[in-house]
């Protein structure tokens, strides 16, 4: 009997611990969380640079892997949708990681074409992750699609990262590939990453994502979502008003989901010109 | 004050230099080949200190010599040193944004001489005002002329009008006689034929009569009118008239004065012709007399022309309506006599007595001599050998005049001794410590009495000079040349520190090295070096043991404007012009750099890169290899950057044209800036002619992205987020191999410039572009 108290006892105490340490964790992860949407950039700032646009984010958990970023120099305003390896608390480290290096290779406020800064990201990284191409070496790093974007002259560059750049225009969507390789160490010996440069014209719709929306499993098999139909929604709803479009994303995507778990971080950023 | 630039005109050889800087180190040499007008250069330069002219400098026409000299100076030495009167608007501000001043001094054709401020705003500044001033007199006189006319006017028409009077009355007087007549005719000729003529005759002598006395009357009332008028001018223009008699009293004491100065002139002409003494004796006089009549007219004109200034400004005033007490008081107070601006001159002498001190050394006066008359020395006869080195002997020693009154001859030899003693002992320290030498000279000098052997100065007193080393005792002109020179040279400095160690000075040396053995001649440049900080030194030399290779940028080279022929005019060629100047100009920087590598293959008169290293020359001649350029590029590496400005000088002596190519690092700005200032002096166009800094380069690498870095020369995949050269310095990578093995590993596997990413691509070919936009 005495042993059976005891057991329950210590059960007891080590449910507590379990909880309290828990409980501490949370909060720990709450209070991180507050710190990663203050490195964010605030909606002020983003509709004084961006005008017309939404921002569909859904972070898997208390903290995400994904962040979005942007950076206002003379003309030009360079905005990147990031997506870091994992998610959660590993990915929240790597993505302040990554708001670090971006602000710090723009820091000398000179102009800088979206695939240097690529390029440039990608040697930070590496040196900060130790990556040297070897076996067996950790392969972390992040997809990015990150553009520079001329409001006067309607100039837009893009470079990708694991990365597509959506653009609708005259009732048809177009897509321009990134380079099939990440910020980070990967099994290919690094190259430059590719520069687009793209003329705008007025009421194009650009739209930079994470894999998160597309990857999603649910609907009534359990699938993923997948890029064609994700474009087809794009399409079908872009004559909408921006915030209405995030509205419909988001619906679209809870429908999709279901009960089934949300798998990875999600973001969505859509550009009215 | 620095003296930084100079230019001559009309100097013996030199018709205009044009302005010529001076080495910024504050060594400057000329070379030049015989008769070139190297000495012409240091002459005129001293003569511009001292006012002193020869004829013989005069050119073929006899045009007037002008030496300007300018100054660096801090704009708030010119506040403090003309503080007494103004500067005319413009001057103070130019010479604070040159941040230099210029003076000229302009002979005259007796050779006189007066020194102005000048240099090209500054003098446009002084015209502009005087010309306010002229025409501000004018406008005064103007009025005052017309007001004197009015009044002349008005006189003349009184005159005209008294005169008209006159007439009138005499003929109302002659047709009052004449009507009795007519009246006694008309009674006389009654009844008769004539009757009645003699009645008309009658009427019509009444008639004339009335109107006579009609036109006296109006003539007597217009008079009247007439007289006030004059009068009421005469009173208003009795000032204006003061000043007109001023005037022409101030004129006149003009014309005096010119006269006066003509006459001494003329005799002072003569008396310089005169050879003999009792000949001179008796123009002397006159021409004393002369001399003090030219004073007296002098002091006579200058009170003409304050009284014909202040009668003027009365006048101007008092016909403006003031009353005549009030202007009076104005006038007081205003001293229009007096000038509240600075003249070019006055300005010009002021600032002239804070300028360097302009020191010639030259054999004849500043070597030490064997002995010189102490009556010499005292009484400043520059005409005997060795009176400036003596003279400096004394004011080193402190010696004045009555050192050798000392009644006791016992302390006076006691005196000497001491000197003696205490003036070896810093020369040798002098010697030793700045060039190195260990000889143990001494130096001695005594007074000594004419003996009766010498008739003409028996017993008058001399000093003597004795050069001791060892146990040997020789006068200076026995011992080498070398040891004499460095001796009074070092007298001048010691002499220099002990005038005024605040004024600065420029010593003018013509031919230091001449007949110095090489190494003398190498430890004259070594005391230039040690001099430098505090005295200026322009010299001129044949010898290539003058002339440090690694600084040609201190050489002015002088030569005729057609070469062999001396009567052509001089021309000066500086560091930024060297190259234009002739071989045999320059023979004395190739006899010291050796063979005229122009006349060789690997460097070329033109198109020459000088690289900070063997690394950039590796990866630059292998990148050239790659791509089609439309001029060719001589690459000219030094062995390591510290050599560069060594490789600039041998160019620059070779009279080969060349660009310098630097990184952002800071070895690389520094000598970027080094050659900016020493070689171009600032000038930006020759910047562009001869420097190329890759400022947002630090190295040669970060040219390359650091993609094709890892690729092409690292060979490893490793990030690096600091540039390519940061890296290679932090991880201690030996860059000469690097470059090596990239050299060699492009010509292995053929690599073609496009294999290289955009950004490589990019940066050389802005690299390319920008050497071939200055090359030729």
């Amino acid at each position: 009997m005495k042993k059976e108290d005891d057991f329950k006892l210590s059960f007891r105490l080590q449910k507590e611990e379990f909880e309290r340490q828990k409980k501490e964790m949370l909060e720990s992860i709450e209070y991180a969380s507050l710190i990663q949407a203050a490195l964010l950039p605030p909606t002020q700032q983003m509709n004084r640079f961006l005008g017309d646009h939404f921002i569909l984010y859904l972070p898997r958990d208390i903290v995400s892997g994904d962040f979005y970023w942007i950076f206002h120099m003379d003309d030009w305003v360079y905005l990147a949708v990031v997506d870091c390896t994992g998610h959660g608390v590993p990915g929240a480290l790597m993505s302040i990681l990554g708001i670090s290096f971006l602000n710090e290779i723009l820091s000398k406020k000179i102009f800088i074409k979206p695939n240097r800064i690529l390029n440039l990201l990608r040697e930070k990284v590496m040196k900060a992750l130790h990556q040297t191409g070897i076996h067996n070496e950790s392969k972390d790093g992040m997809d990015i699609g990150l553009i520079a974007y001329n409001s006067s002259t309607f100039d837009l560059q893009y470079a990708g990262a694991n990365n597509f750049l959506h653009f609708i225009r005259d009732k048809s969507i177009h897509q321009v590939k990134g380079d099939r390789m990440p910020i980070g160490v990967s099994g290919i010996e690094e190259n430059s990453f590719t520069n687009y440069p793209l003329r705008m014209k007025k009421n194009d719709i650009i739209y930079l994502f994470s894999d998160g929306f597309v990857d999603q499993f649910g609907g009534s098999k359990g699938k993923k979502f997948k890029y064609g139909p994700f474009e087809e929604l794009l399409f079908k709803h872009h004559t909408m008003p921006m915030g209405m479009q995030k509205d419909v994303l988001l619906d679209a995507f809870l429908d999709w989901k279901g009960d089934y778990d949300q798998v990875d971080d999600i973001l969505v950023l859509g550009l009215k010109i | 004050m620095k003296f930084i630039s100079f230019r001559i005109h009309n100097f013996r050889s030199i018709k205009d230099s044009g302005w010529n800087e001076l080495s910024p180190d504050n060594i400057t040499g000329i070379i030049g080949q015989n008769e070139s007008g190297k000495t012409s250069i240091l002459e005129a330069l001293s003569s511009f200190y001292s006012g002193t002219v020869s004829e013989d400098v005069l050119r073929g026409d006899m045009s007037i010599p002008v030496v300007s000299c300018c100054f660096e100076i801090d704009h708030r030495l010119i506040s403090k040193l003309l503080n007494e009167k103004e500067l005319p608007v413009g001057v103070f501000k130019q010479i604070k944004s040159s941040k230099s001043l210029c003076l000229t001094r302009i002979w005259d054709e007796d050779m006189g001489s007066r020194i102005e401020l000048s240099g090209p705003k500054v003098s446009n500044s002084f015209d502009k005002h005087n010309t306010a001033r002229t025409e501000h007199d004018l406008k005064l006189q103007k009025r005052i002329d017309k007001c004197l006319e009015k009044k002349d006017n008005a006189v003349s028409l009184l005159l005209n009008s008294e005169e008209q009077k006159k007439v009138l009355s005499l003929e109302v007087e002659r047709y009052k006689l004449l009507i009795p007549e007519a009246q006694k005719e008309s009674k006389m000729l009654k009844g008769t034929r004539e009757e009645k003529p003699a009645i008309t005759k009658l009427r019509k002598t009444k008639e004339k009569l009335e109107q006579a006395s009609a036109d006296l009357s109006k003539a007597k009332t217009e008079l009247e009118g007439l007289k006030k008028e004059a009068e009421a001018l005469t009173q208003n223009s009795k000032l204006a008239e003061s000043s007109r008699q001023a005037r022409i009293r101030f004129e006149n004491a003009h014309a005096e004065l010119d006269s006066a100065y003509q006459d001494l002139r003329d005799l002072q002409r003569i008396f310089n012709t005169i050879s003999y003494e009792i000949d001179r004796r008796g123009v002397k006089s006159e021409l004393d007399k002369l001399n003090d009549k030219y004073v007296k007219v002098l002091q006579e004109y200058d009170q003409a022309r304050e009284d014909d200034i202040l009668k003027r400004n009365l006048a101007y005033k008092v016909l403006g309506g003031v009353s005549q007490a009030a202007a009076e008081r104005e006038v007081r107070n205003e001293k229009p006599h007096i000038d509240p601006f600075y003249s070019r001159e006055e300005a010009g002498n002021i600032l002239f007595g804070y300028i360097p001190e302009f020191v010639f050394f030259e054999d004849f006066s500043s070597l030490l001599p064997n002995k010189i008359d102490l009556e010499d020395i005292l009484s400043g006869n520059k005409d005997v050998e060795g009176f400036r080195a003596a003279g400096n002997f004394l004011k080193v020693s402190g010696l004045t005049p009555r050192f050798f009154v000392e009644g006791s001859s016992r302390l006076l030899k006691q005196k000497i001794e001491k000197l003696n003693k205490d003036i070896t002992i810093d020369f040798q320290d002098f010697w030793r410590q700045k060039i190195g030498k260990r000889n143990k000279i001494t130096i001695n000098f005594e007074l000594e009495h004419y003996s009766q052997s010498h008739p003409d100065k028996s017993g008058f007193p001399y000093l003597e000079f004795w050069i001791r080393d060892k146990q040997e005792r020789l006068y200076p002109k026995q011992r080498s040349r070398g040891v004499r020179w460095f001796l009074s040279f070092y007298l001048e400095l010691k002499a220099a520190a002990v005038s005024d160690p605040d004024k600065g000075m420029v010593l003018l040396i013509d031919e230091p090295g001449l007949s110095l053995h090489a190494r003398a001649q190498e430890d004259v440049l070594k005391v230039f070096d040690y001099i430098k900080d505090k005295i200026q030194v322009l010299y001129s030399t044949h010898s290539p043991h003058l002339i440090d290779s690694k600084k040609i940028y201190r050489l002015l080279a002088v030569q005729r404007a057609i070469e062999d022929d001396d009567s052509s005019e001089t021309k000066i060629f500086n560091a930024k012009s060297l190259t234009e100047a002739s071989a045999d100009t320059l023979s004395p920087i190739y006899t010291l750099i050796g063979a005229r590598l122009s006349e060789q293959q690997y460097i070329r008169q033109k198109n020459n890169v000088i690289l900070e290293d063997i690394s950039t020359y590796y990866y630059l001649s292998t990148i050239l290899t790659m791509i089609e350029l439309k001029k060719e590029i001589y690459l000219l590496p030094a062995s390591n950057i510290s050599n560069v400005e060594t490789l600039v000088n041998l160019l620059l002596g070779w009279g080969l044209d060349f660009v310098v190519l630097t990184g952002g690092n800071p070895e690389g700005m520094e000598i970027f800036s080094d050659i900016k200032q020493n070689l171009c002096r600032g000038d930006q166009s020759l910047v562009r002619k001869y420097l190329i800094n890759m400022d947002q380069f630090q190295g040669i690498e970060d040219l390359f992205s650091t993609l094709d870095f890892k690729k092409f020369i690292l060979h490893q995949r490793v990030g690096i987020p600091e540039t390519n050269s940061e890296f290679l310095k932090e991880n201690r990578y030996s860059r000469a191999v690097l470059a090596s093995n990239f050299m060699n590993e492009v010509q292995d596997n053929n690599l073609k410039f496009g294999d290289f990413d955009e950004e490589t691509r990019d940066n050389f070919m802005w690299l390319f572009q920008k050497l071939e936009s200055v090359l030729y």
